[in-house]
């Protein structure tokens, strides 16, 4: 056991734990942050999705001994009910949710995509920039259209007036 | 009939709606982008324990002795079972419960449960039930289903290893080939597919300080699961409480028990601590069912113009080592085998077969997708002989409501087919196919256009009770809640749900609350499966509407002091009839009922309707019901290595009526996606009853870079049983996909793959005998 301080979303959290305990773990079991999915533990389905400093990675394959004096930001704390980022709402407007377990995954890899870009993407580029996320429900159409409304609608609130 | 009932039927009929045929927004969209959405797996608790199941070592061998000292002895361990430690019956199995809880004496396959083990700790618990010891006696396994029907194979249960024989015989099918001028014979393999849902089998249980069992675990069936698990336990299934909902993806992989009983068991020997199991995804791929591989083979005649004649089916199903819902699936496959036509001879079997490979169960099209690649081929190989158009055979030969179907029985419910087919020969796809093929991206890779259909039974057919109940009470704050125990899994039917109800009872979306998979709170509705979750809950809840209505009316009436009649019911209110100055809202009504103690919950039933006659042997068919679809593609074919991508996908599903155009468009893009996995990726390898497909490092589903143009084009038939005119599509929506893209890469290549998936290596190796083929007729 060792005691790990980092931030998760804004906040300093100190978590002790085994340091082989990879982070999904840490952020589900210990800090209930749930938002985050295990569904291959092999970073091969995207659906555990973090943003670690500004880059999107898989949380299960970082262990809690990589995690001391990083920031992480999780889904929750890209947006809540109560205020919802526009890549959030753009997921629920658009219908690019159904089961919604792989969704988190894919607004942590959409918001860091949308970080990096100023123009509405295409349909290409947002296939690219996605890859790495799988999902079973939706055939991803609706996902691709929701990252275009919200890069367009990022790209309005950014205009100046 | 009451007023209130005719008024909602009225309003069925009605062509403008403010809900119904709406793409209302999802009601669980924001909880489920934000995370906030808890699925059962989310649920931890501070005096929780961890479960983990014993897998079996071998796929076939006796049990010569199980010894659990030395994981008892674990520091800790909370609790180790095994097979003596079941209270009631050690079995389960949706049909046949020959699946062992358990097992005693013998596994049957590599993901049979041996043991369990509760412990502080996952990693406790891996541990201690490495500390198990089994004792097993290796046996040879059974690895080919036509292998294990043959006499002397051996016997992986006591009845046999044939599970079902299922038949279907129309017209003399002797004289149809006799009278046909072509005929077409092949034999056609599919992939053993698996349902990838993202969220693996798991959840938990909890003994109750008063001594129920609450079971929380993604299932499409709580009700039916309530009862499974009472029949191991030796429990009154009342004092058992499931919460099915919401699943991270299902498709038919949680229609079976999966977790369910082992987190009873475990729960009743925890000292009251929750205990917890969420299988990693090796595990689900071992112990997780299945699609069944069919080997089907097919033999259809036709005359010269176009007519089909006669089709002989013979279909061969792998279920595993156990029944599940194998004998059904492969009923279901050969009451669909000869597509939604009236083939005037048909005799068409079907063998659902035990061997030691994994289990087979309910998958998304259930039997449909592997049987209609035959029909589907020999329509494209008659078009290819007479230079006759595919589409124009299709719609020769599909039955029109009111006719007779291949299977001899008259159609009485709504029938799309040739609409499906007319809108895919006015699609720009179809009508401009020469001019898209010519633009390949490279030199070497060719494209092709094709189109198929298919049909897909709503429900469960004849001998399977089907039925739909939802109930609707008044809240406190005015709004309504809508119980229907079908679950959420990710269809949106809770969406659907809302919609009806909100229509039905004229208040807005928002002011419906829908309660989804709890056994407690609502009331036996049937499965999320079978494509029949809008039309029996939709049905239910616009059945449920009018005894609500009438509830309301009541009370309005007292409280304005009037004569029942005299009140209607207008938007979020009911009023005096012509003077709107007299009204009451539902906020009133419900403190006018609460003050006097009476009921405010009413509820609506819905038996779907049937066939009255069940055909010989068939195991179910006909339906009543059935949804109709066709698929126009594009793909394009590397010649030099066979890679294959699907480009544009046409989507024509006969929906009856479209509820929330964007739920539609969501099923149909998600169904052709999976339909592309099923016809060139998809196949768990199973070799001499070992899995070497482990994970999605190998068990390649479509990615986004995969996803084609996908339009939808929906038609609507209008059926007149179905919640204002709609039937199901959940399932169909990924089946006349599979034999498009297989004609498609003909029409691009000159190639028949009949061996699915269709790898780059099948693709290929077909293209470089094709050649051959070409240069040895020169």
């Amino acid at each position: 056991m060792k005691t790990f301080h980092f931030k998760v979303n804004g906040e300093e959290v100190s978590v002790t734990c085994p340091p082989t305990k990879t982070l999904l773990d840490v952020l589900r079991d210990q800090l209930d942050l749930t938002g985050s999915k295990e569904c291959c533990g092999k970073g091969e389905c995207g659906s555990c999705t973090i943003l670690l400093g500004g880059d999107s990675v898989c949380s299960c394959l970082v262990l809690a001994g990589q995690t001391e004096n990083v920031s992480i930001t999780t889904v929750e704390g890209i947006g809540l009910t109560t205020k919802m980022d526009v890549v959030q709402q753009a997921f629920s407007d658009e219908g690019a949710t159904q089961c919604g377990y792989c969704t988190p995954g894919f607004i942590v890899t959409a918001r860091s995509f949308l970080n990096s870009i100023d123009y509405i993407p295409t349909d290409d580029e947002v296939k690219t920039a996605l890859g790495g996320n799988l999902c079973r429900c939706t055939g991803y159409t609706k996902i691709i259209k929701a990252v275009q409304t919200a890069a367009q609608i990022q790209q309005a609130e950014k205009a100046p007036s | 009939m009451s007023k209130e009932v005719k008024d909602v039927q009225k309003l069925e009929n009605q062509q403008q709606l403010k809900w119904v045929g709406k793409s209302v927004k999802r009601i669980d969209g924001p909880a489920k982008v934000t995370g906030e959405q808890k699925y059962k797996t989310d649920f931890n608790y501070p005096n929780m324990v961890w479960g983990k199941v014993l897998r079996a070592r071998y796929p076939f061998a006796k049990i010569k002795g199980i010894d659990t000292s030395k994981a008892e002895a674990h520091p800790d361990a909370v609790c180790v079972l095994t097979h003596k430690d079941i209270p009631g019956f050690n079995g389960f199995g949706i049909v046949t419960p020959d699946q062992p809880v358990l097992c005693e004496d013998v596994v049957r396959c590599t993901g049979d449960a041996v043991a369990l083990v509760a412990a502080e700790s996952l990693e406790a618990a891996e541990e201690a039930i490495n500390l198990i010891e089994v004792d097993y006696e290796p046996l040879e396994p059974v690895t080919d289903a036509e292998a294990a029907m043959i006499q002397g194979a051996p016997q992986l249960h006591p009845d046999g290893n044939i599970h079902s024989h299922v038949t279907i015989v129309n017209g003399d099918i002797d004289k149809g080939f006799e009278e046909a001028d072509f005929i077409f014979e092949n034999t056609f393999y599919s992939p053993r597919q698996m349902h990838a849902f993202i969220e693996t089998e798991g959840g938990w249980g909890k003994l109750e300080e008063d001594g129920s069992l609450t079971i929380q675990c993604p299932a499409q069936y709580g009700h039916r699961d309530k009862l499974q698990i009472a029949r191991a336990l030796a429990l009154n299934p009342e004092r058992i409480h499931v919460y099915s909902s919401p699943n991270g993806g299902g498709f038919g992989g949680k229609d079976e028990i999966t977790v369910q009983i082992y987190l009873a068991l475990l729960a009743q020997n925890t000292d009251g601590r929750p205990v917890k199991i969420h299988l990693s995804r090796e595990e689900s791929v071992i112990a997780g069912i299945k699609r069944h591989p069919f080997k089907v083979t097919v033999k259809t005649g036709a005359k010269k113009d176009g007519t089909l004649i006669a089709n002989k089916v013979r279909a061969v199903a792998d279920t595993g080592a156990y029944a599940s819902l194998g004998g059904a699936v492969t009923a279901l496959a050969i009451e669909h085998a000869s597509g939604p036509y009236k083939i005037p001879n048909v005799d068409m079997e079907g063998f659902c077969v035990y061997t030691n490979n994994g289990i087979a169960g309910a998958f998304r099209g259930f039997g449909v997708n592997q049987v209609c690649v035959g029909i589907e081929t020999h329509i494209d190989m008659l078009a290819e002989k007479t230079g006759l158009d595919p589409i124009e055979i299709r719609k020769k030969n599909a039955y029109l409501q009111g006719d007779r179907s291949s299977l001899g029985h008259v159609v009485s419910s709504s029938v799309g087919t040739i609409e499906t087919l007319m809108e895919a020969e006015e699609c720009d796809l179809w009508v401009n196919r020469e001019l898209y093929k010519s633009q390949v991206s490279e030199p070497w890779k060719k494209r092709g256009v094709a189109a198929a259909t298919s049909f897909h039974g709503v429900g469960m057919g004849i001998g399977t009770p089907d039925y739909g109940a939802a109930t609707i009470e008044l809240l406190k704050d005015g709004r309504f809640k809508v119980g229907v125990a079908i679950e959420e899994i990710g269809t949106g039917n809770g969406t659907v749900y809302a919609q009806v109800a909100a229509e039905c009872l004229r208040c807005e979306v928002d002011n419906i609350a829908v309660i989804q998979g709890d056994t407690k709170e609502t009331l036996d509705s049937g499965t999320i499966s079978a494509s029949r979750s809008t039309y029996t809950g939709g049905r239910a809840i616009a059945t449920a509407a009018p005894n609500m209505i009438t509830l309301l009316t009541e009370a309005a009436a007292e409280i304005l002091n009037v004569s029942k009649s005299e009140i209607e019911l207008a938007d979020n209110k009911l009023i005096v009839a012509g003077d709107e100055s007299q009204s009451v809202n539902y906020k009133q009504i419900y403190e006018k009922l609460y003050e006097q103690h009476r009921s405010m919950r009413v509820e609506g039933h819905f038996y779907l309707p049937r066939e009255k006659k069940e055909l010989k042997n068939s195991g179910g068919a006909p339906h009543h019901l059935y949804g109709y679809m066709t698929h126009v593609v594009m793909v394009e074919v590397d010649t030099l290595t066979g890679e294959t991508d699907v480009l544009h996908v046409v989507a024509i599903p006969d929906v009856g009526k479209v509820l929330n155009p964007q739920g539609l468009e969501g099923q149909s893009e998600g169904g052709a996606v999976m339909g592309i996995g099923y016809t060139l990726y998809e196949d768990i390898l199973i070799e001499e009853g070992y899995h070497k497909t482990k994970n999605f490092t190998d068990y390649i589903i479509p990615t986004i870079r995969e996803t084609p143009i996908i339009e939808t084009i929906p038609v609507e038939s209008n059926e007149k049983s179905g919640p204002f005119g709609a039937k199901g599509i959940a399932e169909v929506v990924m089946i006349p996909i599979i034999p498009a893209i297989m004609a498609a890469i003909h029409d691009a290549t000159g190639a028949r793959i009949n061996h699915l998936p269709a790898t780059p290596e099948r693709i290929y190796k077909a293209i470089q005998e094709t050649k051959k083929q070409t240069l040895v007729s020169r």
